[in-house]
């Protein structure tokens, strides 16, 4: 069994390389077929004030003339190292102006992340429980209003109400000026961004979460795990919820980088210096080694939750386990 | 003094549509250590009739009229938390399709060990684990450590039938409903289930109220016959006679 | 549990479309005239909305800007339902070889934050326009529906009843109308009222970020783009009345998309009463 184990864990980690090495390629041919010219991404606007001569010895020492797949090579064997170019709009390493920005995002979208995962799996059993009853019609009622607003409208309307006009908490930024090791400050600061990423996507997921478990409640097995004497909620909880978490969990691994990578439009609303708005800025500003590296990013952390999304289900679900066969039961109890 | 009474049961589910009657003034009474077989056509109300004993039903259904009695203490009126106590420990019940009625996601000892905790909240783990062996035995099913940590899809018909019998042993019943229980079992399965009721009543003296559309289960292992048609409980006799009428029915029309 | 049919958010939504398609008579002013003595004033009898800050008159840029709005929707979703149908007929059909080939392809896409995906591809198309960002958007957005036409396309070439109409002498367009389209016609509407919904989320960000129309061609989105200006001068009629035309129409388009899927659950719950 364990060799089997190994080989899966192979198989996964190769398709993983394999899968990135693709987006690489992918990523790179979109971006120099892009309009706008490469060289800018080296020089900036320094290019005009080059001559045509200069210019022409720029593309030969950077190797633009060459196939795509030479230059392609060259920019692996630097990203390999970890060399991604210059960010031509900051004039720095693109590795130095994502790390600056890294952990603001890692800390909107994993709190925001973790406060949905919470929050939906709540609300959905809520709802479950008081189907079709005042709460849950409520609640499933101002959750589709929600849905239906768009997260930039969202959050020009909490920024409007609670920053302008009722001045409670502040609108931009991640901190005071500063006050950056202050952490109540950061904290009143995450208040609203984090607000409208939650509501963003909490609706949803408890929808489904609610949806998924109302199939379990109709289920023969409720019938006879009442029959044992449970009463109705702890049914849910002992029995419907144990169907409906692999599902939920799968769900929430591949929901994971929509969450983490979804934090742009929040972002640049409230100018938080993040991921995000370093994405935006490259895109409106044509930075393409910069948006090459931040989609080559949230591409990898997609890659990657898929796989587990993928794993997971088959890890804890045994109803799935017996298609698996690889690590199953089947295999084990014979 | 018998064991359940029912006296004018009349049951409907209430729809947006309108009213179903699903059970029309049934009585019966089941007596101590009896096997009562309740026979009839699919949908003349014999699944309900269970259900509604036991509560079990969906929201949508009420009670309209009629008693329902234990050692001739009156139920009709009980809560759902008073149905919770009885359900599991004086009532227990056996369903029709094994394959579904276990959690697909729970191993075959959790789901036993949870009634059992259920039944008997003073065991320790040692003494629980045991009693869910001995039950798995009484069930015919072999309590060995791979069994024990299979799940339901790794279990053929007659082992999940089984299991399901052995939870609803766990809860030392007095009365047993068993709604259709061998029906979705092969014939061979089917006997050994029939045997199994047989040696547990004898064992455990519990009544067993026996849903079934099979004259021939009836036979080989009921006491008494009750007919049902259209949600009416018409006629309830000794299996011999009943039976004996039916075939002749059918032999004049 | 029959549901029930969503008669406000037809009229609310027919009433938005149909104002927006005949713009002319309903606006009182130029939408795109930038009468500059008139910047940011409050609703009033003369601006019904009032105006932005760039002096235009929000009343008239509604209707005008909805138009480009619901344009882009509408044509986003006319291309990704046509690129729905051929990948989920050509995967549907095809070998399981290709067909595995095509999902893991449809399903890596889907699993790319869409937005990101829109702003990578209009980066690359460059300047937008209302067609190209029709087409951006309805690129972006075709994966969900494909897998749904391929599982259909699946149940033609294998069901029973498929099989027994055509053992009955039913041609191949009777199966399709009459037995298959019944099927799936619901889910996929849904999916479609959905996708229009979605791509005029996608315009209105993309837009409200800059990287879509610019703010001289009007939509609801582009409108939104100058709410930091609004913001500064408390002018919440440019937040509020273009952002609630926008998610007014999301919520009716949801409403009725909800209600084309149909009823769900027919069974009722074994939880038994909860008190």
């Amino acid at each position: 069994m364990k060799k089997l184990y190994i080989v899966t864990i192979l198989h996964n980690v190769g398709k993983f390389v394999l899968s990135v090495f693709l987006l690489s390629v992918l990523v790179f041919t979109v971006s120099r077929l892009a309009p706008g010219d490469p060289l800018y991404a080296f020089y900036g606007e320094r290019v005009e004030k080059m001559s045509a001569a200069q210019q022409e010895e720029a593309r030969e020492r950077l190797g633009l003339h060459e196939p795509l797949v030479t230059q392609y090579g060259r920019w692996l064997r630097g990203a390999v190292r970890g060399d991604f170019g210059i960010s031509y709009q900051y004039k720095r390493d693109v590795k130095e102006v994502i790390a600056a920005r890294i952990g603001n995002t890692l800390l909107l979208g994993g709190l925001g992340f973790g406060l949905t995962f919470v929050l939906a799996l709540f609300l959905g059993l809520f709802c479950a429980w008081r189907e079709d009853r005042a709460a849950d019609r409520i609640i499933c009622a101002i959750g589709t209003v929600t849905s239906c607003i768009p997260e930039f409208w969202l959050s020009l309307l909490l920024l409007l109400v609670f920053a302008v006009w009722l001045g409670w908490l502040p609108g931009s930024g991640a901190y005071s000026v500063g006050k950056e090791g202050d952490a109540a400050d950061r904290a009143v600061h995450l208040v609203l961004p984090l607000a409208v990423v939650v509501l963003g996507h909490l609706w949803y997921y408890a929808f489904q979460v609610r949806n998924r478990l109302l199939e379990e409640v109709r289920a023969d097995y409720v019938l006879l795990a009442r029959m044992k004497g449970l009463g109705g909620r702890q049914v849910l909880y002992r029995h419907c919820l144990r169907g409906a978490m692999p599902s939920y969990l799968s769900m929430m691994a591949v929901a994971l980088p929509h969450i983490l990578g979804g934090t742009y439009v929040v972002e640049t609303v409230f100018s938080y210096p993040g991921i995000g708005t370093l994405a935006y800025e490259s895109a409106r500003y044509q930075d393409y080694n910069l948006l090459m590296v931040v989609s080559l990013l949230t591409g990898t952390l997609v890659i990657f939750c898929n796989l587990l999304a993928g794993s997971i289900g088959g890890r804890i679900d045994p109803r799935m386990r017996r298609h698996g066969g690889a690590d199953g039961w089947e295999v084990k109890s014979r | 003094m018998d064991v359940l009474t029912v006296k004018d049961l009349s049951v409907s589910f209430y729809r947006p549509e309108g009213e179903t009657e699903a059970l029309k003034q049934v009585s019966f009474s089941l007596r101590e250590g009896e096997i009562l077989a309740v026979m009839g056509e699919t949908g003349c109300g014999k699944s309900v009739l269970c259900k509604s004993i036991l509560k079990l039903l969906p929201d949508i259904a009420r009670i309209k009229t009629g008693h329902i009695s234990i050692r001739g203490e009156e139920i009709t009126g009980y809560s759902e938390k008073q149905m919770q106590k009885l359900r599991g420990s004086f009532f227990s019940m056996v369903f029709q399709n094994p394959m579904t009625a276990l959690n697909p996601c729970m191993t075959v000892g959790e789901q036993i060990g949870e009634a059992v905790r259920l039944r008997r909240p003073e065991l320790s783990g040692r003494e629980r684990r045991q009693r869910v062996a001995a039950l798995m035995e009484l069930a015919g099913l072999n309590p060995s450590k791979d069994r024990i940590r299979q799940y339901p899809f790794q279990l053929s018909g007659g082992m999940a039938q089984r299991c399901v019998i052995a939870i609803a042993l766990a809860a030392e019943p007095a009365v047993l409903f068993a709604d259709e229980a061998t029906t979705a079992l092969d014939v061979t399965v089917q006997a050994q289930i029939l045997e199994l009721f047989l040696k547990l009543r004898k064992r455990m003296g519990m009544s067993i109220v026996l849903v079934t559309h099979n004259p021939g289960v009836a036979a080989a292992v009921a006491d008494r016959v009750a007919l049902m048609r259209g949600g009416e409980l018409f006629r309830i006799g000794d299996v011999e006679e009943v039976l004996e009428e039916i075939i002749h029915s059918h032999n004049l029309t | 549990m029959k549901k029930r049919f969503p008669v406000l958010s037809l009229v609310v939504l027919t009433m938005i479309v149909v104002l927006c398609l005949s713009f002319g008579p309903v606006m009182t002013k130029d939408p795109l005239f930038m009468d500059l003595a008139h910047c940011n004033e409050a609703p009033g009898k003369e601006f019904l909305f009032g105006t932005d800050s760039m002096g235009r008159d929000i009343f008239s840029m509604i209707w005008y800007g909805g138009r480009i709005s619901l344009t882009i929707g509408f044509l986003a979703t006319l291309l990704s339902v046509a690129l729905a149908v051929l990948v989920g007929s050509i995967s549907g059909c095809a070998p399981a070889r290709a067909d595995g080939v095509l999902m893991r392809l449809t399903d890596l896409i889907l699993s790319v934050p869409g937005l990101l995906l829109t702003v990578f591809l209009q980066a690359v198309f460059g300047r937008a326009s209302v067609y190209s960002l029709s087409v951006v958007i309805g690129l972006t957005g075709w994966m969900a529906m494909a897998k749904v036409v391929r599982t259909e396309v699946m149940q033609l070439k294998n069901a029973d009843y498929v099989l027994a109409a055509r053992c009955l002498g039913g041609g191949f367009f009777h199966v399709l109308f009459r037995h298959l389209a019944p099927n799936f016609f619901p889910s996929l509407l849904f999916m479609a009222v959905m996708n229009v919904r979605n791509a005029i989320v996608a315009e209105s960000t993309l837009s409200f970020l800059g990287l879509g129309l610019p703010v001289e061609a009007v939509s609801w989105g582009s409108m939104l783009s100058l709410s930091e200006n609004a913001l500064l001068s408390r002018a919440w009629w440019m937040l509020l009345i273009p952002g609630a035309f926008l998610s007014g129409t999301l919520l009716c388009l949801t409403n009725l998309g909800n209600y084309m899927r149909g009823s769900t659950n027919k069974r009722h719950s074994n939880l038994g009463s909860r008190k």
